[in-house]
Formats: structure tokens, sequence, C-alpha cells
């Protein structure tokens, strides 16, 4: 299980690369988290929705209102340039992270 | 049974009950749970399960809500919440207590809108004022050229220039970048069927690169081409209409033999409203070797109208005056009668505001008056509003003492209260701004401007007016709001709710207040009676000759008369007839005159010796001029002012110097006024005129027939002289008379108006504060009538109250208003209307009137409440 504070501090990273890949709406983005993660995180489905609010409102994502399929109106969410340089940053950042722990415990301890 | 809608409808109640989803949101919740059903039910499971789970993974709606919280709302501050809900909690309130007296309320917003209509309207015409003559891009570097000259010992300013200093100027001064040099004259103005009188203004061609007189049609630059002439577009339309006139031709005809023809080379964009100076028909000033024959360039004593230089540092100019030193001697040598004692220079943007102080200037400042007056006026009306507002706000707080304990009981301070009300005022300013504005820009602006034309000037969304308007408008709130808010504030809630609070009545500030609004009420209307006293007086004062049956016309030259005279003598009407080289009311001349021991200056008017006889002008002692006399060659009629100012007692044969011939007094006529009542009389002598100088032709008509006779005249002169349009017509009609009479005219219109404006105001004032405290004490008012009290003591009950401070305000308002009045009066007539008491008396009766009519019709409306229905209000 990963924990709620590292789940929060990645959904952000995690909405942005999904919607990098084509658009989507709320439910689909948060099947697909679970799916990724392997229902290794752990997420009130509700939740998502004030992150994807605050991040349109940021100017990250965009949004409309589409007829899919004559089956029922759904909120489609769209990466933003603006969008797309956070990513980038995100991944950056996530990357340095993630090379730091590496040397970290890929390093043995010293003996003395 | 599960049934899914009803349920996806209740988990959806507990988001709308959370606040923090629109519609929009709501719907994409809606949505996700209805997936999420889907989905689980085509695994298999039941509605009702697929729905329980749908919920639990969805999470807590508060928790959701709450997160959205964060992202929908700036934090909000405690402060910021409390600050707008006491605001708008204070808005409603005023709101309420202004619609609960919608009367008062109207009297308050009404008066202080008509205040501020009036500012905006005063803010306008100064700026306009001060605006004349101001639109000249080069207005710091241009320069009138002035001198002092000493007359009987008075240093006097003039305007005008000798012709050679303009030249000079520009050969010695190096920092003089142009001159311009302004000669003006007459001429008649021919273009094929259309002749007219036009005025010219000779000038240097530079004149149009100094000023800023911007060109419709054709180029600044012709006017150094002699044979040019540039034209306002008001001339150019009168002679060829709309058409570009360039290449076009007029004859300017100066007089007999002298005339020459000008190409039209330009045309003058329409200029601002604000200008006092500004062209006609533009041309070199080379061109007066032609029309004018004695023009001597050369000469010092030859004058022209104005001299302009134009310098890029106006430094530079104390080392200019300085070294004029010479110039004074050239000027001195040949005009020894009234030697300059210095020059100076005036810049362009002074020039309209000085011209009070320059004679024979360019410019001329006809509103120096209004620029006191008005503002005087307006602040009048505002103070005037303001008591309105404040005795008003006095006597209805007395209806809000319970909503005021209680705000204290719940914890108000002193200083919130006097921020409530003045808040409240502000507001009330607001909106009287606002109908202000609206009474200005759409009743006072195009009113006032049948007076002077400011409104095609004026814009209403200047910035400055803008700021004007706020500063009044904050101030007026403020200071019409800050003593009922501190009175308000300071009383104490114990004896509010007690009942004991001692009000309005007793309170000696309201008093004097009350005192304060009716003198100046009083002021007001004395000073608007007053003067219009004094313009009715002025409308029929006699001219001191028989001016309503002269006919006259302007000649060309002395043969001129002959004939027109023969023509004329076969009309009945015509009584008498004369010749005249100066004429009353249009032109005269000012001479020195000598006696053994002392120097006056004096008009002299040349004229004919019927023209005593033929005008009107009454003989009082002596005689007027003999036809073919040859002795009165050297005599001179004289007037009584001149008989004043020179002390002489036996005034006959009384021997004077003038230009070193001897003249002697001959007789003596009463005084008159020659230009207008504006002007003060001037000591005047009568010389004899020799026929051939005759400019003028007067004629006295029976009394009844002048118009018949004006037709005869001007058809006898296109019989005669085809070519000139004729000049001439009604002496009661003369310029000077008419325009005084329409100035007058339009004074009494404007006087009326702002009388009118103030007994509104007063009857508003009065009114709104009787009604007030009829109100407070109409269970007083029932107890009387049921003990027997009729209308007569309900009268005297309430009348009694402001008898004493009504008479106070009468004996200090009429007499300021009498010295205020005198003051305005003083500066624009030179014989105002003598004092006397009318003007005091009819002001007094409008005011007891109006306070009478006032307490009338609300006593009536007491003696009418059946008064049970008194006893049972509140």
């Amino acid at each position: 299980m990963i924990s709620k504070n590292l789940t929060a501090a990645s959904t952000k990273p995690i909405i942005l690369g999904i919607l990098k890949q084509g658009n989507s709406y709320g439910y689909l983005i948060i099947k697909k988290i679970k799916e990724l993660s392997g229902g290794k995180m752990e997420y009130s489905d509700g939740m998502l929705y004030p992150v994807l609010h605050r991040m349109e409102k940021e100017g990250l994502i965009q949004s409309k209102w589409i007829m899919d399929g004559g089956t029922r109106p759904r909120k489609y969410y769209e990466i933003t340039a603006l969008g797309k340089e956070e990513l980038v940053a995100e991944r950056a950042q996530w990357n340095q992270v993630t090379e730091l722990l590496e040397n970290l415990w890929g390093v043995k301890t010293s003996t003395n | 049974m599960f049934n899914l809608e009803d349920s996806i409808k209740k988990w959806l109640a507990d988001f709308q009950r959370q606040r923090a989803f629109d519609e929009g949101k709501l719907q994409e919740m809606e949505q996700h749970l209805r997936d999420h059903v889907e989905d689980l039910v085509q695994q298999g499971a039941s509605e009702k399960e697929a729905f329980e789970q749908a919920v639990a993974s969805f999470g807590e709606v508060p928790r959701v809500a709450k997160e959205e919280f964060r992202t929908i709302k700036r934090k909000p501050s405690i402060k910021t919440f409390l600050f707008t809900t006491m605001l708008n909690n204070y808005f409603k309130t005023s709101l309420r207590s202004m619609m609960k007296t919608p009367l008062s309320s109207f009297i308050n917003v009404f008066g202080l809108a008509v205040a501020i209509g009036a500012c905006m309207v005063v803010y306008a015409f100064i700026d306009f004022d001060l605006s004349i003559d101001r639109f000249h891009e080069n207005k710091d570097e241009l320069f009138l050229s002035t001198h002092y000259v000493n007359r009987e010992g008075v240093e006097e300013c003039y305007g005008n220039a000798p012709a050679p200093l303009g030249a000079m100027l520009k050969a010695d001064f190096s920092s003089i970048k142009n001159v311009a040099r302004i000669y003006d004259g007459v001429a008649v103005v021919k273009q094929e069927e259309n002749v007219f009188h036009e005025s010219l203004r000779y000038v240097d061609p530079e004149f149009l690169s100094m000023f800023t007189f911007p060109l419709k049609w054709g180029v600044a630059q012709s006017l150094h081409g002699v044979n040019n002439v540039i034209l306002s577009e008001e001339t150019a339309k009168k002679y060829f209409g709309e058409e570009n006139p360039v290449g076009q031709q007029l004859k300017i005809i100066v007089s007999q033999g002298i005339h020459k023809v000008f190409n039209v080379s330009g045309v003058a964009k329409t200029f601002p409203k604000a200008r006092i100076i500004d062209l006609s028909i533009l041309l070199h000033i080379e061109n007066l070797d032609v029309l004018n024959p004695t023009y001597a360039a050369n000469d010092w004593a030859e004058m022209l109208n104005a001299t302009f230089i134009q310098v890029d540092d106006p430094s530079t100019l104390d080392v200019i005056k300085q070294k004029m030193g010479r110039y004074k001697q050239y000027q001195n040598e040949v005009e020894s009668d009234w030697p300059i004692t210095s020059f100076d220079f005036v810049n362009l943007a002074d020039l309209h505001l000085a011209s009070d102080e320059i004679k024979n200037g360019i410019s001329y400042d006809a509103s120096d008056e209004a620029r006191i007056g008005l503002p005087v006026i307006a602040l009048f009306i505002l103070a005037l509003a303001c008591l309105n507002y404040l005795n008003i706000a006095i006597v209805s707080a007395a209806r809000r003492l319970k909503e005021i304990g209680m705000r204290k009981v719940i914890g108000a301070s002193k200083g919130l209260i006097v921020f409530q009300f003045l808040s409240e005022n502000l507001f009330m300013t607001a909106l009287a701004g606002g109908i202000g504005f609206l009474l200005a820009a759409l009743i006072f602006l195009p009113w006032f401007s049948t007076f002077t034309d400011i409104s095609s000037d004026f814009n209403l969304l200047d910035p400055n007016m803008w700021t004007f308007l706020l500063v009044i408008l904050i101030g007026t709130g403020i200071v019409s709001g800050m003593y009922p808010a501190f009175y308000i504030a300071r009383f104490q809630v114990i004896k509010i709710f007690r009942g004991t609070v001692k009000f309005g009545k007793k309170n000696l500030a309201t008093k004097i207040f009350l005192t304060v609004q009716l003198v100046l009420t009083c002021v007001g209307i004395g000073f608007a009676v007053m003067y219009a006293q004094n313009s009715r007086y002025q409308a029929h004062r006699k001219w001191g000759y028989n001016e309503k049956q002269l006919l006259y016309a302007q000649l060309q030259n002395g043969e001129d008369f002959d004939r027109l005279s023969a023509l004329m003598a076969q009309h009945t009407d015509v009584l008498e007839m004369a010749g005249s080289k100066d004429h009353l009311a249009k032109k005269r001349a000012t001479k020195i005159v000598r006696l053994p021991d002392q120097e006056f200056e004096v008009a002299e008017l040349n004229v004919g010796a019927n023209y005593a006889a033929t005008t009107g002008l009454e003989v009082t002692e002596g005689r007027f001029f003999k036809e073919n006399y040859e002795s009165d060659q050297t005599s001179i009629v004289v007037n009584e002012l001149f008989l004043k100012n020179l002390d002489l007692n036996d005034p006959l044969n009384q021997q004077v110097k003038i230009d070193s011939t001897s003249y002697q007094i001959v007789g003596v006529v009463k005084d008159f006024y020659f230009r207008s009542f504006y002007s003060p009389r001037r000591p005047t002598i009568f010389t004899l005129a020799d026929a051939s100088d005759f400019e003028f032709i007067t004629l006295k008509i029976k009394d009844g027939s002048q118009v018949d006779s004006y037709h005869e005249l001007q058809a006898a002169w296109s019989a005669l002289f085809p070519e000139t349009p004729f000049n001439g017509g009604f002496q009661r009609d003369a310029a000077t008379w008419l325009r005084f009479y329409q100035d007058l005219g339009k004074q009494q219109r404007f006087t009326r108006a702002i009388a009118i404006i103030f007994i509104i105001l007063a009857s508003l004032g009065l009114y709104g504060l009787i009604q007030l405290n009829i109100t407070g004490r109409l269970r007083e008012f029932s107890i009387r009538k049921t003990l027997g009290a009729d209308v007569k003591s309900l009268t005297f009950n309430v009348a009694g109250q402001y008898l004493l401070i009504f008479s106070i305000a009468i004996l200090l308002g009429i007499p300021s208003a009498h010295v205020l009045n005198n003051a305005m009066l003083d500066m624009m007539f030179p014989e105002p209307r003598p004092f006397g008491y009318s003007g005091a008396i009819i002001s007094s009766i409008i005011l007891v009137f109006v306070l009478a009519a006032v307490i009338a019709s609300q006593v009536k409306k007491v003696a009418n409440t059946n008064p049970v229905e008194g006893l049972k209000t509140e």
C-alpha cells in the first residue's frame, strides 16, 4: 500500500501523464490509475474531482462537455500547453528523487 | 424495493447541501456514479450492491466538498466578512430609513443634487473661462508687448504698440524668434453680388506660425504673398458657401478710390469657442501702404493694435526690457503729451485674465464678476443644501433612537455609530451626486449655455471634473454628516430606552444651524431681489438725450452727407438732421485740455452745428454752435461733468487750451451716457466739425414713424450708393447699447432663476423641518385639540417657536444681502441703483410668505386629523 501523503503528492503528475496520452473523463481517469497501480494506490474516487477542478483553475488542463456515442454527456479533460510544461518539470523532479533514493540505497553501508 | 434513480437523487442532494458544487460539477459527479454502477452491474452485481459499492469508493461527501472549497474560494478573512456584512446592513438601514420618510429624503437628496449640479456648471464655466486663448501650442513663448503711460499721475498699461517697435525688436534682439504686428481695420468687401462690411486684420505672415490657427484649406505660408488673404470659416461661408474658395477673388474697398483685389489663399478651421483673439480676414501688413495711405510704418506716433513676440526662453525678457530704454526716447519725442514710462510683456496664456488692466488691448475680460459671483452663488446653494440636510438629519434621528440604542447595546462603539451615519450620509450624497450630474448635464448646462456657450467645449468625461465632483461629494458628505453623526452617537442607551432623551427643540446647536440656514436663505433671496431691482433700474434709465427718435448712418465722406440729407429732407417725418465726425455711442476722440494751472484728459465729440438740436442733448447754459459762425471754430461746448471736474464756477467765456489752440467755452450741455451704463460718464467737449469731415449723419424722426423712416433711409442710401452696403440704423440699437441691454436681460433671467432656486430650497428645507417637528409632536397636538385648541392656537403654537429665529434671520440676512449686492454692483456699474428699502421689504415678504405657507399647510393637516388617531400613533 502506498501512503496517503505520497498518493496525494503524485496525483498531479499521474493525471497529467494520463491526459497526455489522450483526453479522458473523471471516471476513466480513476479507473486507469487503479489499473496502473495494481490497486496499490488507495483512492476515494470523489477526491479526484477537487484535484481536477483545481488543476483546471490553474490552467494545466481544460474541460468540455461531449456527448459520447449518444449515451450520456461526459466532461472530458484535455492537457494544455502549460500542463505539458508542468509535466516535464514534475518528471524531472520525480526522477531526481528516484535517482537520489537509488544512489542512497544502492551504496553499501560503510563498514566503520 | 431499491430504486436506483431515487438513491442517486438522494446522494446528489447530499452534495447540493454542501454548496461547494455548481450544476456542472454535480452533473459530473452523477455521471461518475452512474458509470461506476453500470460497470459493476455488468460485472454481475445487483443494482443495490453496485450503488452501495460505488458510493463507498467515492468517499465521504463532506470531505470531498471541503477539498473542493479550497479550490473555489479565496480564504475569507473574518475582518472582510464582518465588514461587508456591516456595510450591507448599513446600506439596508439607510435605504429603509430613507423610504420611511420619503419626503425629507427627497428634500435632502434633491437639495444636494441641485447644489452639486450648480457646482458642476460653475466648474464648467471657470474651466471654459480659464482656457480662453490657451489652445495655442506656443502660448508659453508668446508675449504681447505693452507699455506704461503716466496719465494724470496714474500709471496705466496699454496694449497697443508704436508701429516701428516690432521691426526694431526683431532687429535688435536675437533671442526674439518671431514678431507679429497686428493692425485692425474695417472695409467693405465685395465678391460678385456679396457686399458686406468686414473687419480686416493686417499682420506679419509669422502670425500664423506663432498662433495655432490650423487651416481647413490652403497653406499658411501663402500669407507671405501681399495679394493673398486668409479667411475664417465663417467669412468664407458668407461669400462662397460650403465650397473651397482657394483661388477665388475678393475686392477690399477701404474708401472711394482705395481698393485692391485679393486672392483667397486659405481658410481657417473652426476656432475653439474659448477664444478672444481670432481673425475674420487676414492679410499681409504691407498692404497698409496701399489700403491706408496715411499709415506711417516708421512713425513712433503711429499705433498698431498689438505687437506679439515669440521667445524660446521667457527669462530673456528681463534683459530685453532693460535694453528697451532708447525706444522710450523715440516715442516720447513725438508723443510728449503721454510719455511712456516703461515697456513690458504679457504672456498670451495670462492675457485674458490680465486684460482688465490693459487699455486698448487686443483681448478683453468680460467675466471677472462672474468668476467671483458664480462660485459664491454655488457655494451658497451648497451651504444651504448642507444646512437643510443637517437640520432634517438631527430631527429625524429622533425616530431612530431605538435603533441606535439597540446597536449600542449589542456592542457598537461610538466610533462605529459615527461611521454608520457618515457612511449613510455618503450614500445619500453619492445618490445626490448622480442626480446632480444628470441635472447639470441635461438641464443646467444647456440652460447656462444660453448665456455663454460653454457646453460645446465642455467634456462631461473630463477627469478633472470628476475629481472635482468627487471632492465636492466627499466633502459635502462629511461636512453635512459630521455633526448629526456625533450628535446621535453621544446618546446614552439608558436614557434612550427610558425615553428621557431631550431632543431637537431644546438643543442650542440645532437652533444655531436653523438660524444660519435661514440667514443664508435671506441673504440669497435678498441678494437676488436687490440685484433684480438694479437690473430693472438700469434698463429704464435715460441716456441723457433723445435716442428713441434717432436714426444714424455711417458715411464715406462729407459729400455723402449733402446728397443724403438733401434726399431725406423731402420726408416730412424727418424733423432734424445733423452731420458729425464723431457720434454718440459710436466714435469719439481723446484730448488734453490745458488751463493755466492744470491739465485734464477729456473726450471730444467733433460735430456739426445742428447736432444738439437733432440728438436732443439739453443745453443748460449758453448755447450750442451756430451754422457758418466763424468764431465757433474756436468755441467749445462742454458737459456738466467737465465743469464739475474742473471746478469752474463761471464757465462761459472761460478760455482753455487744446493742442496749443485757445478755445472759448460757449455752452454747457447736460451729462449723457456715451457707450452704455457700464461705462462711467466722461468729461466731454464738443467741437465744431468741418462739413467735409462728416462721417455720420443723424436724423431726428417724428415719434412713431421711426421704422418707416429707417426703410426710407436705407432706400435713399442704396439709390445713392449702390456699391456700398448701408451701415447704420436706430440709435437705440447702437452695438454697445444693444449688447448692454442683452446683457442686462441675461442677468435678469439668471438672477430670477437663482432666486427661484433659493426660494425652492428654502421652502423645501422649512417644509421638511416643520413637518418633522409636527409629526414628532402629534400626540401633544392631539391632546391640545381634545382640550379645545382651535386652528388659530395651533398655528400660533407652531409658528411661535420659529418667530424669533425668523426675525434674527431677516435682521442679519437682509443687511448682509445689501452689502454683498453693493459690492457686486460696484464692480459692474459705475452708477448702481441708489439705496432703497423696497428690496429689503420685498425679500422679507417673500420669506414670511414662504414660512406662512409651509406652516399653514402643516397645521391644516394636524387640524384635519382625528385626535384619536394622533394619540394612537407611537
